[in-house]
């Protein structure tokens, strides 16, 4: 059962870097897959211009392309909205998925993007959050709680958005959770950051660049259906290893941050899955997991994030799997004394809300 | 995994080839009644959408409910368990709406007489299922009182024949009109009260003939509201082709040249009134006048 589902995986996989050639019943099966973790225009790019793909696919992946080049031409317009408040006492480094597309990588080709995400040096995110402010951005109201989670917890203040747009626009000062087990001084991320060639934004480094993408990918949140994200570091890795020295440059920094870990799963997981082409010394410079949580990992991972389980509810398995990295994830972000009011709080909230949701009929034409 | 009591059902309704599992036999009995001339289709190739409605494994105390699940996930809130054929209808249809990007995606009716289209694009509550439904039974064509499906290259309409969803008051108007056949009644779901009208076997026997857009009326019912019926120019059609598509700013260029083509190669109207009868004899005569 799992080695036949891994091979459907496995077909999705090589069906988003090269043309696939599959029969109708397989390309319902992968598209689906594809479908299910974010993956669709991915796939319908890498699949372009391939002439054996049935015509009833085609639309499909017509259709995902066009959705991607939407969105992402949504976040360059947003970007070119945000491009004044970037003066030059005050660097903006835009972060993943806003940064492929200004950069022109290969690898945003069918990225869905999603947010706009903005560092800032954390002594100038007031100044940043005004600007936004005094020029119509807005964040939903929260509640005082939420409030100082985001300020005093977090690594980035409470969503923003500009009236009668849907792009959110979040200010991180930081990479990591401030109360978390990696976080780190941010500071050389703007020194070893990088100009955005016409225009006023800045990018990580590419080494800061694939350990934010590892470190966003195994720990936040319940990492279900994550493999997109992986995807991403698969990508970054086959652009960045044009430079024969950046294997050498990311180890060497991944120590400098004590990223090592984030980093040895995201190249453990892209060269399982994604055949990412990533030398046995460069796994051998980086300090493994002990062998029971990597055995841990290994059975969990594919479970919480691979899009296997299409027909309906995810299985009690991959139910289990995506609590126990939720709660792995919790721990590594909070100390237990902040950690447990925390949830205690948002478990009640939570049974409280669900007796209000809903209750009017919605007007987007869903059920 | 699937059992003999979940296999899989294939529909096609023209534009789109929909799959369906469920163990709900109460589910497929509804679907027999208002897909009473679909044929028995193999599921042994690609679905536009794939969807299983499972009852609720959750035991509480009140009433059972279906859920409905895409790829995985339930973008929907539940619906009573006897009540799945209305969430199967719209939930799917909202699916077909995220996917069908390849085509110009119209909220609207689309109707038909000697392969030339009349399309009705409106915002829900104006009235267009029921107009829709009330075209038909007066001899046209059948597309879709839901989705315009134009083909972005060729400029035609495809038809997505589904049952219409007439709510609340159109039930019982359109239950009056002679020929009218109605699926099963669901009151008080999400929407209020919901039967199904069932377009004729003609209608959808001819699901996969296209028509060429000749009429846009923009319909509007107005209890008790006289007949108005004002001339819009290309440009104002345009306009309200983008307000009622569901992907005219998605599709960026090809969304815009498409509305542009349809309003140069069609006559638009804006229709108010609050006589059913009266606006069904002011589009034929638009549509005989717009030869």
């Amino acid at each position: 059962m799992i080695s036949h589902l891994d091979a459907e995986f496995a077909l999705l996989a090589s069906g988003l870097r090269s043309p696939l050639e599959i029969e109708e019943p397989t390309w319902d099966r992968v598209l689906r897959m594809a479908r299910a973790s974010g993956l669709h225009a991915r796939l319908a790019c890498a699949n372009e211009d391939n002439p054996n793909v049935p015509e009833c696919v085609q639309r499909h992946l017509l259709s995902a392309r066009r959705i991607a080049a939407y969105r992402a031409q949504m976040v360059r317009a947003e970007l070119f909205h945000l491009a004044p408040f970037c003066t030059p006492d005050l660097p903006v480094v835009v972060l993943k998925g806003g940064a492929y597309l200004l950069q022109q990588r290969r690898m945003a080709r069918g990225r869905f993007a999603a947010d706009v995400d903005l560092l800032v040096p954390a002594d100038q995110l007031q100044t940043m959050e005004a600007r936004l402010r005094a020029a119509g951005w807005g964040g939903a109201k929260l509640s005082p709680y939420d409030e100082r989670y985001y300020r005093d917890w977090s690594h980035e203040t409470p969503p923003m958005r500009f009236p009668g747009r849907n792009l959110e626009v979040d200010l991180h000062h930081a990479l990591t959770p401030v109360t978390g087990d990696l976080a780190f001084d941010s500071s050389t991320l703007f020194e070893r950051s990088e100009p955005i060639r016409g225009t006023p934004f800045r990018a990580l480094c590419p080494e800061d660049q694939l350990l934010h993408a590892c470190l966003h990918c195994f720990h936040d949140g319940d990492l279900a259906l994550r493999v997109r994200e992986v995807v991403d570091i698969d990508g970054l890795i086959r652009e960045f290893t044009r430079d024969d020295r950046f294997w050498d440059k990311v180890v060497a920094r991944a120590h400098e941050l004590k990223l090592t870990r984030p980093l040895w799963y995201g190249l453990h997981f892209a060269g399982a899955w994604l055949d990412c082409p990533v030398p046995e010394s460069v796994m051998n410079s980086l300090p493994a997991p002990s062998a029971p949580a990597r055995k841990l990992m290994d059975a969990l991972l594919p479970l919480a994030m691979l899009p296997l389980h299409l027909d309906g509810p995810p299985p009690p398995s991959v139910r289990l799997a995506r609590k126990t990295l939720l709660a792995r994830y919790h721990l590594m972000r909070m100390p237990m004394h902040l950690l447990i009011p925390h949830l205690a709080r948002k478990a009640m909230l939570r049974l409280r809300g669900s007796r209000e949701e809903k209750k009017g009929a919605p007007d987007n034409g869903a059920p | 995994m699937s059992s003999p009591a979940t296999a899989c059902r294939v529909l096609d309704v023209g534009a789109a080839r929909l799959a369906v599992i469920s163990p709900i036999a109460s589910f497929h009995a509804q679907l027999d009644a208002v897909y009473p001339y679909m044929d028995v289709i193999a599921d042994e190739g690609f679905a536009d959408v794939r969807v299983s409605l499972l009852p609720e494994t959750r035991v509480l105390p009140g009433r059972r409910q279906a859920r409905l699940w895409s790829e995985g996930d339930c973008p929907f809130e539940p619906y009573p368990l006897n009540a799945a054929l209305p969430l199967f209808e719209w939930g799917s249809n909202w699916l077909l709406s995220q996917r069908l990007n390849a085509y110009l995606l119209l909220h609207a009716g689309v109707l038909a007489r000697d392969g030339q289209a009349l399309i009705l694009p409106a915002a829900p509550g104006s009235g267009k299922t029921t107009l829709s439904c009330a075209l038909h039974l007066a001899g046209w064509r059948f597309l879709s009182d839901e989705f315009g499906v134009v083909d972005i290259e060729r400029r035609e309409v495809l038809p997505m024949v589904r049952p219409a969803p007439l709510k609340n008051a159109s039930i019982e108007v359109m239950r009056a009109r002679a020929g009218a056949r109605l699926g099963p009644l669901f009151p008080g779901t999400r929407k209020g009260d919901v039967a199904h009208f069932i377009p004729n076997r003609q209608s959808f026997q001819a699901r996969h003939e296209r028509a060429t857009p000749r009429l846009v009326v923009f319909p509007r019912f107005t209890p008790g509201a006289a007949l108005s019926c004002v001339s819009l120019n290309p440009m104002q059609a345009v306009l309200g082709l983008g307000q009622n598509s569901f992907n005219y700013q998605a599709l960026g260029t090809a969304g815009f040249e498409t509305a542009i083509a349809l309003a140069r190669t069609t006559r638009a109207y804006r229709l108010t009134y609050g006589d059913l009868d009266e606006a069904i004899a002011q589009i034929e005569h638009l549509f005989v006048s717009t030869a």
